[in-house]
């Protein structure tokens, strides 16, 4: 996978602080999965951290817990208690509930992805080889992710692993890969106006 | 002479002793992790403890939370360490970043427990599958060693802005308005700091 499109370094840094809407963070998390570059930028961040934890004048607290008696230092209860991701789906996914795959046109589906208490829509889309998405315009954040095939606009063109971060100044029409189609992983804040056929049927199914 | 060669060896011997004594009680954050992975070690955890918790609390304060607050989340962080213990890897990280994700997940799920958020979930997902490919085993340590090193070469006002947008989460347009100074010179500062960080950094990729 040849990443091209990452995400900034502003927008790495406040997901490595965990300042992210979670909304936003989860199709951040999707990428990181995918581009090692993007993961060995979050460890540095996150030991920009580490290093200011090291220099930091200590503050006293005021009671040190007991550890339980029983508690044993074990790996067991760690585990991730979500369920097992499926086949091609990102596993920054495991914890959150998906819906059905629903066709919302012609070779084209969306699955919601319930994200409690997040500001952002999240939403898996796939469509088919040549699609032309409609054209839309933002007055908040359009992050994307893409998990398999690619897309076209303006920007210029995103394949597997890229992430797409798109905000307000964004004005842009995508069209999908003529012969792979797109799946991709999609979080968006604040109004989206979409225009077109397809913006009108898909605008209430993503609560816009 | 040959009596005074042999004082002298003992003196040697007296000292690098001593040294392997004063070394040996020198804080140790890795050996302290792995006494409690390795036999759930109480007086190692009471020595990390003392030395981190005070730490995480200092740095939540900075970013804004209560003492209170900040006391809660620092006893779950390193309550944190002691569970996870078996799962610190030292070629990974440094104890101190280690910790410092810790304390950002016990923060995340305090501060949105009640949205029942599983961000820090997601956050685990991704530091648990975090590919270990063989020129990375040693770069971990190593790099966190250059970050806080490079961390000393920054000016103040980097180091201000550094902190802001790497600890705090803030936005550019946010560290602008917290420190009433132009968006572009957030923006500089981070450039100059994050090329001063990667310089020290360039051949460990």
């Amino acid at each position: 996978m040849s990443v091209v499109h990452r995400a900034s370094d502003e927008t790495l840094a406040a997901f490595a602080a965990g300042g992210l809407d979670e909304g936003l963070a989860v199709v951040v998390a999707a990428h990181i999965e995918l581009d090692r570059e993007s993961r060995r930028r979050l460890q540095e961040f996150q030991a920009i951290q580490g290093a200011f934890l090291d220099s930091i004048e200590p503050v006293a607290m005021t009671r040190r817990p007991q550890v339980p008696a029983e508690q044993r230092p074990l790996a067991d209860n760690l585990l991730v208690t979500s369920r097992p991701a499926e086949s091609g789906m990102p596993d920054a996914l495991r914890p959150y509930t998906l819906g059905p795959w629903r066709r919302i046109g012609l070779r084209i589906a969306m699955r919601r992805v319930e994200v409690p208490g997040a500001e952002a829509r999240v939403f898996m889309l796939r469509a088919g080889p040549g699609i032309a998405l409609p054209p839309h315009k933002h007055t908040g954040f359009e992050w994307t992710t893409i998990l398999a095939g690619a897309y076209e606009h303006q920007y210029g063109r995103y394949a597997a692993g890229d992430f797409d971060e798109a905000d307000a100044e964004h004005d842009h029409t995508p069209s999908v890969d003529p012969v792979e189609g797109c799946t991709c992983l999609v979080a968006m804040t604040g109004k989206v106006l979409l225009q077109g056929w397809l913006g009108r049927v898909l605008q209430p199914l993503v609560r816009f | 002479m040959a009596v005074a060669s042999a004082f002298a060896v003992e003196d040697m011997r007296n000292r690098s002793a001593a040294q392997g004594k004063q070394l040996f009680a020198l804080f140790d954050p890795n050996a302290l992790i792995a006494a409690i992975a390795r036999s759930g070690d109480r007086d190692a955890f009471d020595q990390l403890f003392d030395y981190f918790a005070p730490r995480v609390k200092a740095l939540l304060m900075r970013g804004g939370a209560s003492a209170e607050l900040a006391e809660e989340i620092a006893q779950e962080t390193l309550l944190s360490v002691w569970r996870k213990a078996v799962m610190f890897d030292p070629a990974k990280a440094s104890a101190s970043t280690w910790i410092a994700t810790i304390a950002r997940n016990r923060r995340i799920d305090i501060a949105r427990r009640e949205t029942r958020s599983r961000l820090s979930q997601v956050y685990e997902i991704l530091d648990e599958e975090a590919p270990q490919q063989p020129d990375e085993a040693i770069a971990g340590a190593e790099r966190d060693a250059r970050v806080r090193a490079a961390m000393t070469g920054l000016s103040a006002d980097q180091y201000r802005v550094v902190q802001l947008a790497f600890v705090e989460g803030f936005t550019h347009q946010d560290v602008a308005k917290h420190l009433a100074i132009p968006l572009g010179t957030v923006k500089s500062r981070l450039r100059l700091a994050l090329s001063h960080l990667r310089g020290k950094l360039e051949d460990l990729r």
